[in-house]
């Protein structure tokens, strides 16, 4: 097991009230195992691992619950042990690739410097590391790439020069924050292409956040559903996307126009929009959207339960 | 009444300059749209595909005259307005609307959204301010709002409603063309089919005829009567919307929807995928011959240097291609 969350709970004081970011969420990983994390704006998909990251550093924000790597607490580590894991033992990659990068050095100096951050070996030689970095990540002519600064590169290029970054210290988890949202879809699936690649090469257990079911479905091994801060649906991939189960990854897969076959005349849409955090339902949260719910589903919060395939709803619970 | 062209085309063109003689490169033009002929039929929603730079928005804003044309000629209903100055142009824009991607960022924050659905009907109408109050209530339900909602601020709606707000303004002068650039990619995945089919209802009612941009290939073949899509400011295959999916012609088409990924609950490896390798080529510096060959898995020599035409190869399927899959 290479991470294992439990119960995270993170919530933002804010002046319009308290922000459950995120409540009560538990998952865990294996070695070269890709979790794909389906949700909206709001859902905690990115708020969740930011806190595994460390990188919550609000004063206003609290974070309660275990996150264990490799059997080690997380929460409550001081700032300068989680640099060491930072970087050297888990990465990160954002959806835009600017954030990640300086304009003002070559693409070469900044992963070489990464390298040397976490890795005592001379220059000479994280350049030469650097080389076999950028080739492994399919860019067509390495050296040459060395000496160019972020803004000469396409987006997808990038991408990619973070991703080489990122696996520059071997990680053993590999933390995706929708980093093809802002691609195009050719683009993302070169990028799609090199993750399963690095599953495999470097055995890096991987936590891919996403939006999009599609890619979830073509990359996750296992796969969790977030809504208003909590997981409604987790399951191994085919056992989500042949039988999914809560009401909201039901409607999420059938709102999706189809690539091939007959167009539907209208597409089913869910009523209304994702709620706020500051004023959440006293029952289910995805309540008042919801097709079929019951008297209790206004009252009671559903849980997740146990099991590889679990959905947070009472109708579920029932069947 | 899909019949009549609307808007239509003749090899138009679209050239920025950038740089200027004191930059290292000296003083540049971009052939952003390069030699498009389309035609728009009343009714039709044509949809325009292509990767990021493609010229797809370039050439929507140039149908609505949001830029000025390079070359070619842009007929509205048989009408050249190519050239027509400012002034001209004012009572073709109530006709020719546009929906942007970020609501937000088109709806200014200090005014009530009644007040900005009223605003192009002070501004075009010659209407009573009863009648337009009578107006803006017609316009919020229409677009699914509710009557006090108009007294309300852009920022305490959510995306989906802000961009409903967008719409409102845009139907407002009962336009017959909207060009839709991006309307659902900055909305929540559960809040992108309510709009799609508001956009379906209203073009329905009020027989609207769209332009309809998107990156989002699975929206843009649900929406679109007809596809054409773009590869470096050039439409290279064109056909109805399901054809075109369905038997792309051109490689790049074929590679371009073949990424879309999509969801599968069989076993993933069923759908063959064609990954290009390479980026789109600076159009500072388009390739010799066919733009696309320096990607394409079936270039041979003469794509080199010789420069496919779009032709109409079947009726309604037009294709830019020396070897099309036909």
């Amino acid at each position: 097991m290479i991470l294992s969350v439990r119960d995270l709970k993170v919530s933002f004081r804010t002046n319009d009230g308290l922000v459950r970011a995120i409540d009560g969420v538990s998952f865990d990983l294996d070695e070269s195992e890709i979790l794909g994390v389906v949700g909206e704006s709001g859902s905690g998909k990115t708020v969740s691992l930011l806190a595994v990251m460390g990188l919550i550093t609000d004063p206003n924000a609290s974070i309660e619950g275990s996150i264990r790597y490799k059997g080690r607490e997380l929460v409550g580590l001081p700032a300068r042990e989680l640099r060491r894991l930072r970087g050297n033992e888990i990465a990160m990659i954002f959806q835009d690739p600017m954030t990640a990068l300086t304009p003002v050095y070559t693409i070469g100096w900044q992963i070489a410097e990464q390298i040397r951050a976490h890795q005592n070996i001379s220059k000479a030689k994280a350049i030469v590391r650097v080389e076999e970095l950028l080739a492994e990540v399919n860019f067509p002519n390495p050296h040459e790439a060395m000496s160019r600064y972020p803004h000469q590169l396409s987006g997808g290029m990038r991408q990619r020069a973070v991703i080489a970054m990122a696996l520059s210290c071997n990680p053993a988890l590999l933390v995706a924050d929708e980093p093809t949202t802002a691609l195009d879809v050719t683009v993302q699936a070169g990028i799609l292409d090199l993750v399963r690649k690095l599953r495999a090469t470097h055995k890096s257990a991987v936590v891919f956040i996403t939006h999009d079911m599609g890619v979830v479905s073509e990359l996750a091994d296992r796969v969790m559903v977030m809504y208003a801060g909590r997981v409604v649906e987790r399951g191994s991939r085919t056992d989500l996307f042949s039988d999914p189960r809560h009401p909201y990854t039901r409607a999420l897969l059938g709102s999706i126009p189809p690539l091939t076959g007959e167009k539907p005349r209208r597409l089913p849409a869910i009523p209304g929009s994702p709620p706020s955090l500051l004023r959440l339902p006293q029952g289910c949260a995805f309540g008042p959207r919801c097709p079929v719910h019951y008297e209790h589903c206004v009252t009671d919060k559903p849980e997740l339960g146990i099991g590889t395939h679990a959905a947070a709803c009472f109708r579920v619970a029932r069947a | 009444m899909i019949d009549s062209p609307i808007l239509e085309t003749r090899s138009l063109g679209k050239r920025f300059s950038i740089g200027t003689r004191f930059s290292a490169d000296g003083k540049r033009t971009v052939h952003a749209v390069d030699n498009v002929s389309l035609t728009v039929r009343r009714g039709e929603t044509i949809g325009l595909v292509g990767e990021s730079g493609c010229g797809k928005s370039t050439l929507a804003r140039c149908l609505v005259r949001l830029y000025d044309i390079s070359d070619g000629e842009l007929l509205f209903e048989g009408e050249d307005i190519t050239s027509k100055s400012l002034s001209e142009l004012r009572p073709l824009r109530r006709r020719l609307q546009m929906v942007f991607q970020d609501p937000s960022a088109s709806l200014n924050p200090r005014r009530r959204v009644g007040d900005l659905v009223a605003e192009p009907l002070r501004i075009h109408g010659k209407l009573s301010s009863r009648e337009i109050t009578a107006r803006v209530a017609e316009l919020f339900e229409l677009v699914g709002l509710l009557p006090d909602h108009a007294i309300r601020y852009p920022h305490e709606f959510s995306g989906g409603q802000r961009q409903r707000v967008g719409i409102a303004r845009a139907i407002a002068l009962n336009p017959d063309l909207v060009v839709l650039d991006e309307p659902v990619s900055a909305l929540d995945v559960s809040v992108q089919a309510q709009i799609v089919n508001l956009l379906a209802d209203l073009q329905e009612k009020l027989n609207l005829t769209y332009i309809f941009i998107a990156h989002d290939l699975s929206v843009v073949r649900q929406v679109s009567t007809r596809i054409a899509v773009m590869y470096l400011g050039s439409i290279i295959e064109e056909g109805p919307a399901e054809d075109v999916f369905a038997t792309s012609a051109h490689p790049y088409s074929q590679a371009l929807i073949s990424a879309v990924p999509v969801v599968e609950t069989m076993p993933s490896g069923t759908r063959k995928r064609i990954i290009l390798t390479g980026d789109v080529p600076s159009p500072l510096k388009p390739p010799s011959g066919c733009r696309f060959h320096p990607r394409c898995p079936i270039a041979v020599e003469r794509c080199r240097t010789e420069r496919p035409e779009l032709r109409e190869y079947r009726p309604g399927r037009k294709v830019a291609c020396h070897f099309p899959t036909v």
